[in-house]
């Protein structure tokens, strides 16, 4: 069965790398490009004067210092093996590549949670997970949340191992295993618990409960991975520690309010996977985590079943305190989505009358978020499910239009064709980091400024932000023009907005 | 039961495919708005503007270019200042704004066309002649509602000079996300016609979504037609963009 993981785990990495051109830069992603261009920096000092870069952590890894270091490392590797040494791959393209194989290890390790139920239910896992776009969207970006995604199960599957396990290697795995995960992104500092909780409702619970220690092994790996803790590493701990208790709220339209502080609404991250991802999804997800809670209170699950409701709920939990912060659409629980789709996996083999049946059935349940990919890719962040009425739908709710901005993407040929040479855009959510990425890459004219508000600018790409609906007004002001000169609709949603001084090229 | 939920799986995913598939042909195409425009273009008049319904369908301003677009959210107590005839442009199938535009007390002036997904009517909304007091040439958000109203700096008064009509209307409220600033003290404007005073609006900081234009509707005292208004506007925390616009009507 490992032999099928490792196929849909290249698959699903090779899909990424052919789908990911079109993917715009998220906010996070300009940073992130950016701590990459200073840890390859720190890299190339490595190599050249290993003493010089281990007295210089501080210097090249203090950017960013907010999440660990592993994967921004590797983002740096691969940028310094396949671009800078090689040239065999772009700028952006390098920097992703790690991501992709985060995306192939989540199938991987889904396709054996799977696997543990049937072949079908093996293949079925991974499948239910990506097809939606809310979900295939967030596998192409050079960020944490597919990463952490990934090791939420890559965890699990350790930590199943390792118990069942009479010898070492697996214990020593998981806790390597789980140091990757604290090297990742914070949201591993919930899974001990999880996993202390889970080691007592088992029957075998002495021998888990002496598993459990090897998770001591993690912060040797979390050292290892993230330079700036080499020195002064308790006051790194604590800054790191100290932005997620103190993380701003960033402003999120829901049902027709714009949530901007906590209380949030206890159900908002159900009700937003409800929405977000395609019905059929949606309801099959539903049951496999009626059927696991059915499970638990009539304590009929296996160790592994349990620990799969056990890590979906904890993956949302920090959602449902109303007090986390909710921004970031699905992205911040996908370890909820994708540890319930096992069990979703087995539901749809389990009612299916026969093999044929399966296949008519899998592919009802598929098809829609196939189109959803088809339709909506590479604006993932807009992408809205059946029940929201799609993205007009989820207009009218009064639902987030998108977030991060990398929808940019789709005017960039049309501000390259019309903007004289020099022009000043305004860019609005796109950062400077962001931009100057699309420059390197090639997605925007070199020559295009990048202007600071809209009295600056020549051309505008306002994107369409409930909070940020003074900028449009703004525009007019400055421009003296009401009429956009093109924009990014997602059916007829406006997403992008493009506004061009009158008497400029491609102004109406 | 497993049959049942084979069945009704396999329902939903089909039904959920026929939306998606179906979902184009639920929205207006590119030659359905240049149809609409055209139409708008030809018949346009003076105080005519067009309102789209729902407000998400702002696609419409690539192509309507003969009149004001407005994206008002609440129809009935949209101000329309100026406005004479409203033309209704909408996605029926996303929601009519007939209910809406009768209860406010507007009267269809033609029957509704189609034009594929879109609807188009005008409608007579019987508002009373107004004189604008405020600056009318610069818009501003407030409550995410692009408002024709003048930035004043809170501690400042404003004063003009313009028509007494019968009532007097001040809208105010805070430009942008800093309405929403938690902690903030209220805004007060007090308003002076001929010198003496007339009324007071408050501004409090806004809660909740479309609180935040607020309103002050005041006969004003028989006297010189042409009169000078002030609003001193008023606040312990004077850092907040602050809006006001104000006419007479007769």
């Amino acid at each position: 069965m490992k032999g099928l993981a490792r196929s849909l785990g290249l698959a699903t990495a090779a899909a990424m790398a052919l789908t990911q051109a079109s993917v715009g830069f998220t906010r996070d992603e300009g940073y992130y490009f950016t701590a990459a261009q200073s840890y390859e920096a720190w890299l190339r000092l490595l190599l050249s004067s290993p003493l010089q870069a281990i007295a210089q952590t501080e210097k090249y890894w203090s950017y960013n210092f907010e999440h660990p270091g592993l994967t921004k490392l590797l983002f740096a590797l691969s940028h310094l093996i396949f671009t800078t040494w090689t040239h065999a791959l772009p700028d952006a393209l390098a920097w992703r590549l790690p991501a992709f194989a985060f995306a192939g290890l989540l199938s991987y390790w889904l396709c054996l949670l799977g696997a543990s139920r049937s072949r079908e239910a093996a293949i079925l896992a991974p499948l239910l997970f990506w097809c939606a776009e809310g979900t295939f969207f967030h596998g192409h970006l050079a960020c944490f949340d597919i990463p952490i995604c990934a090791l939420w199960a890559g965890v699990g599957v350790a930590w199943i191992q390792a118990i069942e396990s009479k010898t070492r290697g697996p214990k020593l795995w998981f806790g390597f295993i789980y140091g990757v995960s604290l090297a990742v992104k914070h949201n591993a500092w919930f899974l001990p618990p999880v996993l202390l909780v889970h080691a007592l409702f088992l029957p075998q619970r002495r021998k888990a409960l002496l598993t459990l220690p090897y998770i001591l092994l993690s912060p040797l790996v979390l050292f290892a991975a993230w330079p700036l803790l080499w020195h002064d590493p308790v006051r790194h701990l604590q800054a790191w520690v100290a932005f997620h208790l103190h993380h701003v709220h960033y402003a999120w339209w829901y049902f027709g309010q714009v949530l901007r502080a906590p209380p949030f609404p206890i159900w908002y991250p159900l009700v937003v996977d409800a929405l977000v991802l395609p019905l059929p999804l949606v309801v099959l997800l539903a049951a496999a985590g009626i059927a696991l809670l059915i499970g638990f209170f009539r304590k009929r699950l296996s160790p592994q079943r349990l620990l799969e409701l056990a890590l979906a709920g904890a993956a949302l939990l920090p959602f449902l305190l109303t007090t986390t912060p909710i921004f970031g659409g699905i992205k911040h629980w996908l370890g909820f989505v994708a540890l319930l789709c096992p069990e979703a996996a087995a539901l749809l083999v389990s009612i299916a009358p026969s093999k044929r049946l399966l296949v008519a059935v899998s592919a009802a349940v598929l098809l829609p978020g196939v189109w959803q990919i088809a339709h909506v890719h590479p604006y993932g962040t807009s992408a809205y499910g059946e029940l929201a009425g799609d993205i007009p739908g989820a207009a009218q709710l009064g639902m987030q239009r998108q977030y991060w901005s990398n929808n940019v993407t789709a005017v960039l040929p049309w501000l390259n064709e019309h903007c004289p040479p020099a022009s000043r855009v305004f860019f609005h959510e796109v950062n400077f980091e962001s931009y100057r990425t699309y420059v390197a890459m090639g997605l925007l004219r070199g020559d295009i400024r990048y202007a600071q508000s809209p009295e600056q600018s020549d051309y505008a790409a306002l994107q369409w932000h409930r909070e940020f609906r003074d900028y449009e007004p703004e525009t007019w002001n400055a421009y003296g023009t009401q009429r956009p000169a093109t924009g990014l609709y997602l059916d007829g949603v406006p997403q992008v907005v493009v506004y061009a001084r009158p008497g400029k090229p491609g102004a109406p | 039961m497993k049959r049942l939920a084979f069945w009704a799986l396999l329902a939903c995913g089909a039904g959920s495919l026929l939306f998606d598939l179906t979902l184009s042909s639920r929205l207006p195409r590119e030659g359905d708005w240049a149809e609409l425009a055209g139409v708008l273009r030809a018949e346009t008049g003076l105080g005519d503007a067009a309102q789209i319904w729902p407000a998400w369908a702002e696609e419409s301003r690539l192509y309507i270019d003969s009149m004001p677009v407005l994206a008002e959210e609440d129809l009935v107590n949209a101000d329309y200042p100026g406005v004479v005839r409203l033309w209704a442009v909408s996605l029926p199938r996303y929601g009519n704004p007939e209910k809406a535009l009768r209860e406010r007390g507007a009267t269809p002036a033609n029957e509704p066309r189609r034009f594929g997904a879109l609807q188009l009517q005008a409608w007579n909304l019987h508002a009373p002649e107004i004189a604008a007091l405020t600056d009318t040439n610069l818009l501003h958000e407030v409550d995410y509602v692009a408002r024709r109203c003048q930035q004043l700096r809170i501690g400042s008064t404003l004063t003009l000079r313009g028509p007494a009509l019968a009532m007097l209307h001040v809208r105010a409220g805070v430009i942008g996300e800093r309405a929403y600033d938690a902690g903030k003290p209220p805004i007060i404007v007090n308003v002076f016609a001929g010198g003496a005073p007339l009324a007071a609006l408050q501004v409090p900081r806004t809660e909740r979504d479309g609180t935040g234009w607020r309103r002050l509707d005041v006969p004003v005292p028989a006297g010189d037609p042409l009169r000078e208004f002030s609003f001193a506007v008023e606040s312990h925390d004077g850092a907040r963009p602050f809006c006001l616009q104000a006419w007479t009507s007769k």
